[in-house]
């Protein structure tokens, strides 16, 4: 069965709980067969969540496969597919085809200091970052994680909000574009309070995800602003995918396909690319 | 998947011989040849050699030598069963199908026979390999025939081909004073050649020399235009249909869903679909990458001359064969070929 | 037995209490039929009748309320206009009409319920299992219709130099003046191929042609092109090289709300004809009854001395022939027809009068048409597509003439065009005025 990549492994849901307004974390199980494929996973990658029936889409796998083996996935809801999978609830089974893509070079990374910066349901994907970083500390420089969303009810992880704080010589800035009476953080976009903190370029590389609108102007920021170079700026990608094999085209970006040059990407690669998904 | 023999054998056979093996071959296997349905040229499944028609009878007609749509579809389907979804309550099964019949294609154009070596760089050439591509590839035979001189819209030297062009095909025909010229170019081809009924001859196809019409740009000149207002410009006629990318014989683009085949059964398939659509792009929040038509029509062309070779090895060749179906099946007369020729012009 | 299996769609506020009202007082009723609940009979679309044939019903059954005493007011109105339109389809296509029945129930007629449902199960048992569920293992042969040829009429030469530079002298008057800010006509391309072009200044104004091959119709290109864009300042009036059958569109288009009357100038052309590709004159040409166009800002008339001889009424001889076959060899015809239908969409795109933000049946989300390149979902497509222009294709055949499979597509139009202008004494186009069934969601639902 897994031997054509175009067929899911089936995993059991443990676990469905709420996120955000409309973002659920689902933690997958993989069934017997599945679970090879998915035993080792790295940060940055994704797979097909099957809701059977009603089809498949891609999301960023949102854990590190050390904290396994369960795989965990931030869904928001938007569409058909996403739809009836937050009608799903725990013990249902879904189709899970994956690890795709290529990952974050963590490797290339060590003794660096990191910059995090997540626009909303965009902190999915950087999720797994995060806990590498946390469980390999000693390998990495100053983790700063800047953390953004619309509203304050749309910020995605904040139970773990603790734990990332409380790591040694990790920062966790937040802000939202519309606060409420209850909010005690900033406000504004995250570019503005990315040009308040003005974060030095010195042995740093900075690791975006949001709305592709979000990482034009964050990334356009970073390297006219702050000095930082592009080949030192990593995003990651999402388009509208079909296959994730390469083979059906649609994720197109320029030359690169986002479903295997991708979904992470320098800035150098990417370049003018990006306004093409605007 | 072709490789030339070296010690290459040439039959002469008349069109009786051809009809008796075509015969012989649609008995054992299923036979695919050119056929004239509702007026047009299709490569269709035929009974015996009587139905085939590789000539279009009225010289006034637009469509040339070649079919209206490509062999493709005999290896990448308009849509394909990907595998079936069984489903009663918490129980789900899945169920893999595969194709899995003989099949010999006979009156290849020498531009289909490209686009399908084409197709070979992206379904079998690079990993993973697709099953459902190879299994079909597997299991069919071409048998080509050389085209007796190039159409209006036909430009297929100007891509590195020609109408006699023998490359990707098992054996290859040439047309010659009423009798046919036959060279198995395969082991594959070989094993379909009847033994020693045939009569041998060292007779070779000669080679015409075909001048390319004009020179496509290569795979370095397309970034520097990415940004022209040129493409705005030119695509105000399209329409946005997808005839041009169905009808090309490489154009791959497909869609992948879900549907109901009946209660507690469901399939996933596989259809064509092409980045001309207006929502092709469009991503489940409603954002729509790709909604200018100029930015549509741009991304068809890159990804002919410039992505697709790039992304799949081609080297300095593009992924088109020249066939010209395009231009003749554009209901608003966009043509592939002045926008090469245009963006060959010094600025 | 055969048992038929038969789908009822009733109506909340009175067939469906009627069938209720039937259960209780225990009046019998034949097992066969499933119930659908809909609000209103008006709610029943083509898309959901088309979808139980699709899916192996012998039979639908569509009761409402009598007419004038629908909840909504109008809604049976809607389904009494609209479902026999959709039935003469369907028999076009080789399904027998008597498979589709529309009746009107009222909450309190148990009786009358049983009896129209006993009724119509036996006239369906009658007719036998239904063929138009399409089974994948199916073959198609040759369909044994022999459709007359149309006569031929070869094309003669003509002269369109006057009408060319009627065209041009016009074209510049009206962009250099600023009365419009860009002309939709005709060129001719490098490789000698009539085509669309967009002309913005005055100087441009040079490749505008008109010959024997303007082909396409230009109105196609103005819903996108006069839509309005929120921040951005409303587009200048557009001028529309159009001929008598493409100015009938115009008219459509802005009954349907799409843009106003003075945003487009229409610089209509006295047409002879225009040729296909094999010589001939296009066979919709041949009959055509207009040389002038009804939609008309400036008359380009040219020499009509040249006028070519056509035929003098509207003869149909296909559709006549259809029409006389058995229904079952009706269906064979058309499946082999679309069965070589890719799905391009070349017939939706050219079409004037196809733009939906997002056509009904290419929805990710659609659950009465599969997206696969398949049989049935081929002729959902285009029977559904034919009746979504019913009371609005004005017959200027770029879909049949787009299509790269020769699929004759222009005579569903064509046949749903006659029915309603027998049902109704309409014909789309010849005045700014809605089509008389509803068939998408136009007119008072679109945006002014």
């Amino acid at each position: 069965m897994n031997q054509n990549p175009m067929i899911p492994s089936l995993g059991k849901l443990l676990e469905v709980r709420d996120l955000a307004t409309d973002i659920k974390l689902f933690r997958i199980k993989m069934l017997d067969g599945g679970s090879k494929a998915f035993h080792t996973f790295q940060p940055g990658q994704f797979a097909f969540v099957s809701a059977f029936g009603l089809g498949e889409a891609p999301f960023g796998i949102a854990n590190t496969s050390g904290r396994g083996p369960v795989i965990d996935f931030a869904i928001a809801r938007l569409g058909s597919v996403t739809t009836a999978l937050h009608e799903l609830g725990e013990g249902d089974i879904v189709g899970v085809r994956g690890p795709l893509g290529n990952w974050f070079p963590m490797k290339k990374f060590i003794g660096k200091n990191i910059l995090v910066l997540g626009g909303g349901i965009g902190g999915a994907p950087l999720r797994p970052v995060i806990q590498y970083v946390l469980d390999h500390r000693s390998d990495y420089g100053r983790l700063t994680i800047l953390w953004a969303a619309r509203r304050p009810d749309l910020l995605v992880f904040t139970d773990e909000y603790k734990e990332w704080c409380a790591a040694p010589d990790t920062s966790l800035h937040l802000t939202v574009d519309t606060a409420d009476e209850n909010w005690k953080h900033e406000s504004g976009l995250i570019t503005q309070l990315l040009e308040k903190m003005s974060p030095s370029p010195d042995n740093t590389v900075t690791i975006t995800c949001g709305p592709p609108i979000m990482i034009h102007f964050v990334t356009k920021m970073l390297q006219e602003k702050m000095g930082f170079a592009e080949k030192d700026n990593y995003v990651t990608l999402e388009a509208r995918m079909h296959c994730g094999l390469g083979k059906c085209g649609r994720c197109n970006l320029g030359e690169k396909l986002v479903c295997v040059d991708g979904p992470v990407f320098n800035m150098e690669e990417v370049g003018e690319l990006l306004e093409t998904f605007l | 998947m072709s490789k030339f023999n070296a010690d290459q054998k040439r039959w002469l056979i008349s069109q009786a011989e051809l009809e008796a093996w075509l015969d012989g071959i649609s008995n054992a296997r299923t036979l695919i040849a050119p056929r004239r349905v509702s007026g047009i040229l299709l490569y269709r499944p035929v009974e015996n050699s009587r139905a085939i028609a590789c000539h279009n009878q009225s010289s006034g007609s637009i469509h040339t030598e070649r079919p209206v749509l490509s062999v493709k579809e005999f290896f990448f389907p308009p849509t394909e069963r990907l595998f079936a979804i069984n489903k009663t309550g918490q129980e789900i099964y899945l169920e893999e199908t595969f194709p899995d019949w003989e099949t010999v294609i006979f009156g290849v154009r020498p531009c289909d026979a490209h686009g399908v070596e084409l197709l070979d760089a992206l379904f079998l050439d690079t990993n993973p390999v697709d099953i459902f591509y190879a299994r079909r590839r597997r299991n069919t035979t071409l048998i080509g025939l050389a085209c007796r001189e190039i159409g209006p819209a036909c430009f297929c030297t100007s891509v590195g081909g020609a109408p006699d062009d023998a490359h990707s095909v098992d054996i290859m025909l040439y047309e010659t004073h009423g009798d046919y010229l036959v060279e198995s170019m395969t082991e594959k081809g070989r094993f379909l050649i009847p033994g020693g009924e045939w009569k041998e001859t060292t007779d070779r196809h000669q080679k015409s020399a075909y001048a390319g019409q004009f020179s496509v740009p290569d795979n370095g000149k397309w970034p520097e235009h990415f940004k022209d207002d040129y493409w705005t410009k030119i695509s105000e006629r399209c329409l946005s249909c997808r005839a041009c990318a169905y009808i090309c014989p490489t154009c791959r683009c497909f869609a992948v869903r879900d549907e109901l085949v009946k209660k507690g059964e469901f399939e996933r398939i596989r259809c064509w679909d092409s980045c001309a659509g207006e929502n092709y792009r469009r991503v489940a929040g409603g954002h729509k990458p790709r909604s200018e038509k100029g930015e549509r029509l741009r991304n068809r062309f890159y990804c002919k001359f410039y992505y697709y070779p790039e992304q799949y090895g081609l080297g300095t060749d593009s992924a088109c064969t020249g066939c010209g179906r395009c231009i003749e099946v554009c209901p608003a007369g966009v043509d592939i070929t002045e926008v090469l020729m245009d963006l060959e012009k010094p600025e | 037995m055969y048992q038929p299996r038969l789908i009822a769609f009733l109506c909340s506020w009175c067939s469906y209490t009627g069938a209720d009202t039937a259960g209780i007082a225990r009046i019998k009723s034949p097992a066969n039929i499933r119930v659908v609940r809909v609000p209103c009979s008006g709610r029943v679309s083509p898309e959901l009748v088309m979808r139980a044939f699709d899916q192996g019903a012998d039979g639908v059954l569509v009761l409402g309320c009598h007419i004038g005493e629908c909840h909504y007011d109008t809604g049976n109105h809607r389904a009494a206009k609209r479902l026999p339109i959709l039935r003469s389809l369907l028999s076009f296509a080789g399904l027998e009409p008597e498979r589709l029945r529309l009746d009107w129930v009222s909450a309190s007629e148990g009786e009358r319920f049983s009896k129209i449902a006993e009724e119509f199960t036996g006239i369906v048992r009658a007719l036998g299992p239904v063929h138009w569920r399409i089974n994948s293992s199916a073959g198609h042969t040759s369909n044994q219709i022999l459709i007359a040829a149309d006569e031929e009429i070869p094309f003669p030469e003509t002269d369109c130099t006057a009408k060319t530079n009627s065209i041009r002298i016009k074209a510049r008057e009206l962009l250099a003046s600023g009365q419009v800010g860009c002309v939709i006509g005709y060129e001719v391309s490098h490789r000698g191929r009539t085509r669309p072009v967009f002309v913005y200044s005055p100087e441009q104004a040079e490749r505008l042609v008109w010959n024997p091959d303007c082909t396409n119709n230009l109105t196609t290109y103005l819903p996108a092109k006069l839509r309005s864009v929120k921040g951005k300042e409303p587009s200048k009036p557009i001028a529309v090289v159009v001929k008598p059958c493409d100015s009938k569109a115009i008219n459509v288009m802005v009954a349907e709300n799409l843009y106003k009357r003075d945003q487009v100038y229409a610089l209509g052309v006295a047409c002879d004809g225009i040729r296909s590709a094999d010589g001939n004159m296009q066979t919709h040409c041949v009959t055509c009854q207009e040389s002038v166009p009804i939609v008309c800002d400036a008359l380009i008339s040219g020499d009509t001395s040249s006028h070519i001889q056509r035929l003098s009424s509207y003869n149909g001889k296909e559709i006549v022939a259809l029409q006389a076959a058995p229904p079952a060899e009706r269906m064979e015809f058309w499946l082999e027809q679309f069965d070589r239908c890719i799905r391009c969409y070349a017939c939706r795109q050219a079409c004037p009068l196809c733009n939906c933000p997002e056509c009904l049946y290419e929805r990710d989300e659609s659950t009465f048409i599969g997206l696969g390149i398949r049989l049935t979902e081929k002729r959902t497509f285009h029977l559904g597509r034919a009746y979504h222009l019913a009371g609005r294709c004005v017959g200027c055949n770029e879909c049949e003439r787009a299509c790269p499979m020769n699929i004759p597509i222009s005579l569903l139009n064509q046949r749903l065009a006659d029915e309603i202008e027998s049902a109704f004494d309409f014909r789309a186009g010849l005045a700014v005025a809605p089509s008389p069934i509803v068939t998408i969601l136009s007119g008072e639902y679109r945006e002014g």
